[in-house]
């Protein structure tokens, strides 16, 4: 179950992310659900795939807003790289932030347990 | 808590914020940051934020506006909301996380930006509650900078924008100009303010469209006045054509410009319109050319002008200005007797010679000296007629000027008071005449100056009559004791194809208030006879005398004085022992019926020219058996139709008076026993229209007498006689006429 202390051990800052939503951890870990839960992981995980830079900046940009807004560490940080190498368009292989965005994406999801 | 704003923008008390975000958890935390201070609307993408702009944008407050949304750039946003005038005004916060989108984002107009990830809430409320202030501060300055009606700047904030002009743009050729509507007051009497407003709007408009691409400014001074500053240009014309066009498309509106062409930066802004306005006022009137142009002879009127205004304190210490005085005679007998005088003021300046109060009295009006100059003059004209008392052992009343600005001073009375009582004469001697354009201000302030004036003893002739817009209400409801008919409505008369039909209407507009008139300007023969053929009372003109210096006058009137005794019949004459209040209205009319009464009757019978005139009697047959039986009402009001019908038959020229309760008697001038016929006809006509009575009275008869001064035994008085035919005739007990 996602707790704020699961969340710490996840390595998320806390403190930083609750801050933002007024110390209501209830709204905040309900957010942090929903980030979790949201589609552009998927459609960078494929655009990056199939070598659709612009959707892929477009799910990455997204994505580094809301999980900075809420301080998710771990996944923001490979969100933030890519997506500032999506914005300069280089020829670099995009196949290690995928696998680290993806393992700390999954990281995240194994949190909330069933 | 919510922080504390002013109550404007507010939904619920609170102002409302619109979000433009579409990430879900953005909007979440951003709206969960506000919603204790702010009314929050949520908008996803770009569709629905246009939307809530469209359809809220009179109360929001600020927009906070993601760059990336799914459906249109959060620049493409920005820029519709500059290009739509309600929301253009409207502060935009930029949500990025994007450093690079900051310059294009200032440069399309965003106000401020909050960077993602979002700051503490603290910051976040702080940079909102900032630039919310920020707007609602210019906002008001905006308003207050400019006129409500219109948009364009209050002449305040202009002239402070024209002079931060000419600091920035020293070397630009600038011109100042000045657009008049004519006559605009009467377009809003004719079709109402709102049309009034909507034209003011159109020309607004129009000439900001004209010259703001140029870098020109404008705004509207004191309702219908535009101001204009903008780089040098020369189809002033042109643009007056087409504001004209824009105005006239229906109610036939023109205007005037003045153009104060390349202005010189050593003159003050303020100053510069005031050129520009001298220019426009040389068009006034004149249809053939509307724009006016200032140049080097306006400037030295100008100049002239300052001159003279700078040389006034010194002049009336000096005593450059004497009075001058124009006799006024009473022309209504055969032969024309001093009546009065006008004290009119004259400047003999040092470098100029003598300078005309055509030039100076309106400019001293225009710059409130005209107090100081009229009390001048009263106190002149005083002293005078307490000197002439003594030396030439009569009152000859002098009429004074009395400006439009002196009723506004609330010491006026007690000064002109102090003035008449210090120099031991009458309140009545101190004539004071008010131009009927103070009059048509119509303030209640005026109205009541004036009747107090009037109740303090004083006699009050409006001047200039027949130049102003008075209504006849106006007239009738005001205290006045004579209307002076204005000099240049006489020269236009009598100018070119003669045609005084103008003035036979004021007159008869004067005698059916019962008021005297009294023409001045009068420099012919002709134009005096005319006047007197029309009723007209008294006059006052070259025909008889310019104006003269105190010791001239007297010499004048002493001289009067010795010809009266021995000149023609029908000379200029002093009659010394003339009753002085012949002008007073109340002393000389029956309050009943507005006819002259007994004292009137004695002066106008013994004026007369007695050897061509008539004398009709008339009494009211069995009008004290109805007076008995119906009580006084009833016969107040058989009194009245008499009059009335007795009033509506005679010539303007002849004199109807009341004598006694029933007894009326009118002196027909100018007239012979030939005419007897006419006479007799309408002396008929009375008894016929007497005899129709209206409906709830009963029909009346008059017996009459009749008497011609040229009768065939001339003997005794016409008036004797008229009344013997009249008691003959009753003796006889008939109730038609008797010659």
């Amino acid at each position: 179950m996602l707790t704020i202390d699961t969340l710490k051990a996840y390595g998320a800052n806390v403190q930083e992310g609750l801050g933002r939503c007024m110390n209501n951890e209830a709204f905040y870990l309900r957010l942090v659900k929903m980030a979790a839960g949201d589609a552009n992981f998927g459609k960078l995980d494929s655009a990056l795939a199939a070598g659709d830079l612009t959707g892929a900046f477009e799910a990455a940009h997204a994505l580094k807003g809301m999980l900075g807004n809420l301080a998710l560490t771990p996944v923001l940080t490979p969100v933030a790289e890519v997506t500032e190498v999506l914005r300069a368009q280089t020829g670099t292989d995009y196949g290690p932030y995928r696998e680290r965005i993806r393992a700390q994406h999954q990281a995240l999801l194994e949190l909330f347990g069933n | 808590m919510p922080e504390k704003h002013s109550e404007f923008h507010s939904i619920n008390g609170k102002r409302s914020i619109l979000i433009i975000e579409d990430e879900l958890i953005n909007r979440e935390i951003l709206g969960y940051m506000l919603q204790d201070t702010y009314e929050v609307l949520y908008a996803e993408d770009g569709a629905r934020a246009l939307r809530i702009l469209d359809e809220q944008c009179e109360t929001l407050s600020l927009v906070l506006l993601d760059l990336n949304l799914p459906d249109m750039k959060g620049l493409d946003i920005l820029q519709k909301m500059k290009e739509d005038r309600r929301t253009a005004l409207l502060p935009v916060i930029v949500l990025t996380a994007d450093q690079d989108a900051e310059v294009e984002c200032l440069s399309v107009g965003a106000t401020d930006f909050i960077s993602k990830p979002y700051p503490k809430q603290e910051i976040v409320l702080a940079r909102i509650r900032r630039t919310i202030e920020l707007f609602e501060d210019r906002d008001l300055i905006r308003w207050t900078e400019r006129d409500a009606l219109t948009g364009l700047y209050n002449p305040d904030f202009f002239f402070r924008h024209a002079a931060q002009f000419d600091t920035f743009h020293p070397d630009t050729p600038m011109d100042a100009i000045v657009l008049d509507i004519n006559h605009f007051h009467m377009l809003n009497e004719r079709f109402g303010r709102e049309t009034g407003d909507e034209v003011l709007k159109l020309v607004a408009g129009k000439l900001l469209e004209a010259v703001e691409a140029s870098g020109g400014i404008v705004c509207r001074r004191n309702g219908d006045t535009f101001l204009m500053y903008c780089p040098h240009r020369s189809d002033y014309a042109d643009i007056l054509k087409s504001v004209c066009l824009e105005m006239s498309a229906d109610n036939h509106i023109r205007a005037r410009m003045g153009v104060y062409s390349e202005v010189s930066r050593s003159v003050s802004v303020e100053r510069r319109f005031d050129r520009a306005k001298q220019a426009a006022d040389t068009v006034r009137n004149n249809y053939a050319q509307a724009v006016g142009i200032y140049d080097n002879s306006m400037l030295e009127k100008e100049l002239y002008m300052e001159q003279l205004l700078e040389d006034f304190n010194t002049a009336i210490r000096e005593n450059q200005f004497t009075v001058h005085y124009q006799p006024k005679f009473d022309i209504r007998g055969s032969a024309p007797v001093l009546n009065s005088a006008e004290a009119l003021v004259r400047w003999r300046h040092p470098k100029f010679g003598m300078v005309s109060p055509g030039v100076f009295i309106p400019f001293f009006e225009e710059n409130g000296m005209i107090r100081e100059l009229d009390s001048y003059v009263w106190r002149e004209a005083a002293k005078q007629v307490s000197q002439w008392k003594e030396a030439l052992g009569m009152t000859i009343p002098v009429s004074v000027n009395v400006s439009r600005i002196d009723l506004n001073d609330p010491s006026l009375q007690k000064m002109l008071e102090d003035i008449v009582d210090g120099a031991g004469i009458d309140r009545g001697d101190l004539l004071l005449e008010i131009t009927e354009s103070a009059y048509t201000d119509n303030s209640e302030q005026i109205t009541d100056t004036i009747k107090a004036l009037r109740e303090g003893g004083f006699f009050i002739e409006m001047d200039d009559f027949g130049t102003g817009y008075s209504s006849l209400n106006m007239i009738t409801a005001l205290p006045l004791d004579a209307l002076k008919l204005d000099m240049q409505f006489i020269r236009t008369a009598f100018r070119g194809r003669k045609d005084t039909r103008h003035i036979e209407a004021v007159i008869g507009l004067a005698k059916a208030l019962s008021l005297p008139v009294i023409a001045e300007g009068v420099e012919t023969a002709e134009q005096m006879f005319t006047l007197k053929a029309m009723g007209c009372d008294v006059v006052q003109g070259y025909y008889f005398s310019k104006p003269l210096p105190a010791d001239e006058f007297e010499a004048y009137v002493r001289k009067l004085d010795r010809e009266s005794e021995s000149g023609a019949a029908q000379a200029p004459r002093l009659e010394k022992n003339r009753p002085r209040d012949q002008f007073t209205y109340d002393a000389m009319h029956d309050p009943l019926t507005g006819l002259y009464n007994h004292s009137a009757f004695d002066i106008l019978f013994h004026d007369a020219d007695q050897d061509h005139i008539a004398v009709v009697i008339a009494t009211v047959d069995g009008y004290k058996a109805l007076r008995e039986s119906k009580g006084k009402a009833c016969a107040d009001r058989v009194i009245q139709r008499v009059a009335n019908v007795l009033r509506g038959t005679f010539r303007s020229a002849d004199h109807v008076c009341r004598l006694q309760e029933d007894e009326f008697v009118i002196i027909l001038t100018r007239i012979t026993s030939a005419m007897q016929k006419q006479v007799l006809g309408k002396i008929d006509r009375i008894n016929q229209a007497l005899a129709d009575a209206p409906e709830g009275q009963e029909p009346i008869s008059l017996s009459v007498g009749v008497a011609f001064s040229d009768r065939s035994d001339p003997g005794g008085d016409v008036f004797e006689d008229a009344d013997t035919a009249l008691r003959r005739m009753k003796q006889m007990r008939r109730t038609d006429y008797a010659v």
